[in-house]
Parts: C-alpha cells; sequence; structure tokens
C-alpha cells in the first residue's frame, strides 16, 4: 500500500528525473489532495538551487498560486460547455431581436420614413431619420401611393425575414439541445425539448 | 536520467492539459526566472508580475515547444521577451540584454546582491547557511548519495556502481538526506517568513 513516505521519495526521485510514468501520475495525483507535498518540492527546488550555486533573488516570492489560477480560469472558461450553449443563444436572441428592429417602421407609420432615390428605385432605410442635404432644402415627401407600396414591400420583407429567422431558430434549438444532452453527466437525461413556435405562414395557409 | 527528463516528463503532460504538472515547473523555475528578470527591472513588485505573465504565455505557448531546445531555455527566452515588453509597454528602455550564455554565467556570478533587496540576499544567505550545515551534519552513506547527484550530476545508476550498492539504496538515502535538509531549511523559513 502506498504511504505518505513513498510519496516524498516519489517526488525526491522526481528532482532527478528517475521516476517512471506510473508513480509520476500517481504523484501528480496525490499532490492534488495534499498541499504539503507542493510545499516540499518548492523547498527542494530552493535547496537545489543553493547547492548549485544558483542566486536567490527573491526566496521569498511565489507567483505560483496566481499563476495557477489565473490558468486555471481560463481553462474553465474555454472548457465549460455552458459557454458555448449561452454563445449559442446569444446568437439566436440576436438574428431575432435583429429582424424585430428591422420590422419597426412599418409598426410606426406616423414616423418620417427615410428613403433614398437611387436611379429613380426607391429603398426605404429602416429606423432611419431623413437628412437635409441643405439648410433651403425641403424634406423629401413621399407620395401616398409610394407609401402604400413601400408598406406592402415591407411587410413582404418582413414575413420572410421572420420565417429565415424561425428557421434559423428551430435549427440551434435542436443543436443546442442535442450537444447539451451529451455534454450532461447523465446520459439517460432526455433531449431540452425544443420550444414550440406557431408558424403563421404556414398555419395560415 | 537528469533533471531534463523531469522536464521532459512535466511537459509533456503538461501539454495535454495537465496544470499540476504546470505548477510544478513554475516552482521549480520561478526563482531562476525572478533572477532573471531582476536583470531589466529592478522593482520587486514589478519583477513578480512579469514572472507570473512570463508563465502563463509559456503555458499558452507550449504545444508549440518540439523540445529542440531545453526547456528552461525556452521558458528564459519567454521571460526575457517579456520583461524588454514590459519596459517598452511603458516608455522605458531595457537596461540590459541577456542572451541564454549570459544567463547560465549570471546563475554562477555572485551577482544576486545587484538584483536582489538587502532582506533577499540576507534570507537567501541564511538559507545557503543552513543547507551547508545541514549538509556537513549527514551520515557519510547519504551524504556522499546526494553529493554525487546534486554536485556531480551522476545518475541513480552511476552511483549505484560508484557506492557498490543496489539503485533502490541509492534513492532512499538520497531522498533521507533530502529529509533531513529539508526539515532544517523548512523550521529557518517559518523563523524569517511564517512560511510552512
Amino acid at each position: 500500500m502506498k504511504t505518505r513516505d513513498d510519496d516524498l521519495e516519489a517526488l525526491s526521485a522526481l528532482m532527478d528525473g528517475e521516476t517512471q510514468e506510473l508513480e509520476l501520475r500517481r504523484l501528480l495525483g496525490s499532490i492534488d489532495t495534499d498541499p504539503a507535498l507542493r510545499e516540499r518540492w518548492r523547498r527542494q527546488q530552493m535547496i537545489s538551487d543553493i547547492m548549485s550555486k544558483r542566486p536567490l533573488t527573491h526566496p521569498d516570492m511565489d507567483v505560483s498560486g496566481r499563476v495557477s489560477d489565473a490558468l486555471s480560469a481560463k481553462s474553465s472558461v474555454s472548457r465549460n460547455p455552458i459557454w458555448s450553449v449561452a454563445v449559442a443563444a446569444s446568437v439566436t436572441l440576436a438574428v431575432v431581436m435583429g429582424g424585430q428592429q428591422l420590422l419597426l417602421p412599418t409598426g410606426t407609420p406616423s414616423a418620417p420614413f427615410a428613403v433614398s432615390e437611387v436611379g429613380g428605385a426607391v429603398v426605404p432605410i429602416g429606423g432611419a431619420q431623413p437628412v437635409q442635404a441643405s439648410l433651403d432644402a425641403q424634406p423629401l415627401q413621399i407620395s401616398s401611393q409610394r407609401s402604400v407600396l413601400d408598406n406592402r414591400r415591407s411587410a413582404e420583407a418582413a414575413a420572410t425575414y421572420e420565417r429565415l429567422a424561425t428557421d434559423r431558430y428551430r435549427k440551434l434549438s435542436v443543436r443546442h439541445s442535442a450537444e447539451s444532452a451529451s455534454a450532461h453527466p447523465s446520459p439517460f437525461i432526455p433531449q431540452a425539448r425544443v420550444a414550440e413556435f406557431i408558424d403563421e405562414a404556414s398555419s395560415e395557409e | 536520467m537528469t533533471g531534463s527528463d523531469t522536464d521532459q516528463q512535466l511537459v509533456q503532460r503538461a501539454q495535454r492539459g495537465e496544470l499540476r504538472a504546470f505548477d510544478l515547473l513554475v516552482l521549480k523555475y520561478q526563482g531562476r526566472i525572478a533572477a532573471l528578470v531582476s536583470r531589466y527591472i529592478s522593482d520587486p513588485g514589478e519583477v513578480e508580475d512579469v514572472t507570473q505573465e512570463a508563465f502563463i504565455k509559456a503555458y499558452k505557448a507550449l504545444p508549440k515547444f518540439r523540445g529542440d531546445s531545453a526547456f528552461y531555455t525556452w521558458l528564459y527566452r519567454i521571460a526575457a521577451n517579456a520583461a524588454k515588453n514590459y519596459l517598452v509597454a511603458r516608455g522605458r528602455r531595457p537596461t540590459g540584454e541577456a542572451s541564454v550564455e549570459d544567463i547560465e554565467s549570471f546563475e554562477h556570478s555572485g551577482l544576486v546582491s545587484e538584483v536582489s533587496t538587502p532582506e533577499a540576499v540576507v534570507m537567501g544567505e541564511e538559507l545557503a547557511a543552513v543547507v551547508e550545515s545541514a549538509l556537513e551534519e549527514l551520515p557519510d552513506e547519504l551524504r556522499a548519495a546526494l553529493t554525487l547527484r546534486e554536485f556531480e550530476g551522476l545518475s541513480y545508476d552511476d552511483i549505484a556502481e560508484v557506492l557498490g550498492c543496489p539503485v533502490g539504496t541509492v534513492r532512499s538515502r538520497i531522498f533521507r538526506a533530502r529529509e533531513a535538509i529539508d526539515s532544517r531549511v523548512r523550521e529557518q523559513l517559518e523563523g524569517s517568513l511564517g512560511i510552512r
């Protein structure tokens, strides 16, 4: 049976590169549970430096704790599956919210709707305010006929955009569920059920 | 086997993401890296920060380390660059240049008083005296085994041949010799720093 003296002897042998892989693996496990072994290793290195006449410029300095904390924090962030789910959820939210933002002008007809005329084509710029080119110029007026046309096009674009956003959200949700289930410690936990969305386009048909 | 074999074992494990293995490398080399950084930066607090940064950079760069050079040589280069970059970022000119050869000669040049605080110099001298005294007090067979290892750099197999005893005995003697010295050093550290 392995005793603490065995660990200490293995630690001494590790100083000299005289441990086998299996012994090193056991030793590293022991150090995890016995901080005194770690301190022993530090003192042994200091003694070795002294015996080798290396300068002890900062014998009281120990950055190992700070280094270890920094690396542990980095490691836990990069390996935590919750982060990948959170990032994916953020992307989904951005897609949905972005789509809704683009649709806002059609819901607020009283607000002035900025247009840009390029080669006779009218391009609505959602959410933007008209900008006057000069002090004397009047704001660009939109005819009522053109406004109706714009509103219809805007509504079609909105419907298309919403369909795309919903499709994308569904795909991401299914992927999240699958990855969450596979990353979970218990393989028997069923996949999280994806929230149901009413597909307005299909329900109307 | 040698100390560089130890490094190789620990580096391979650290490359596989074992932070504990890298932690042992930090504990092993932090004193030497701090001494190197002290050649560029005099403020003890800044030396500590740059030393920490050097180890973090080294860990991030570990996947690129192929073992073409010794680990400590590679680590020293990272630390030297970290110190120079630290000074440049603060609009200060690096006061010195240190090649790997310079560093190795510095380690044995006794220039410690130029880069240490007076307290650190005193503490280092006291520890050296304790180690020397503890070594002299060791039984002959323990001192012989440890001396052949530490001063001559012999492997356990070679020491066993020189001393005419099994390798297991060599290993045990070196361990017991270190144990005896460690207990004296621990007392000294607890007395001067309150370190356990």
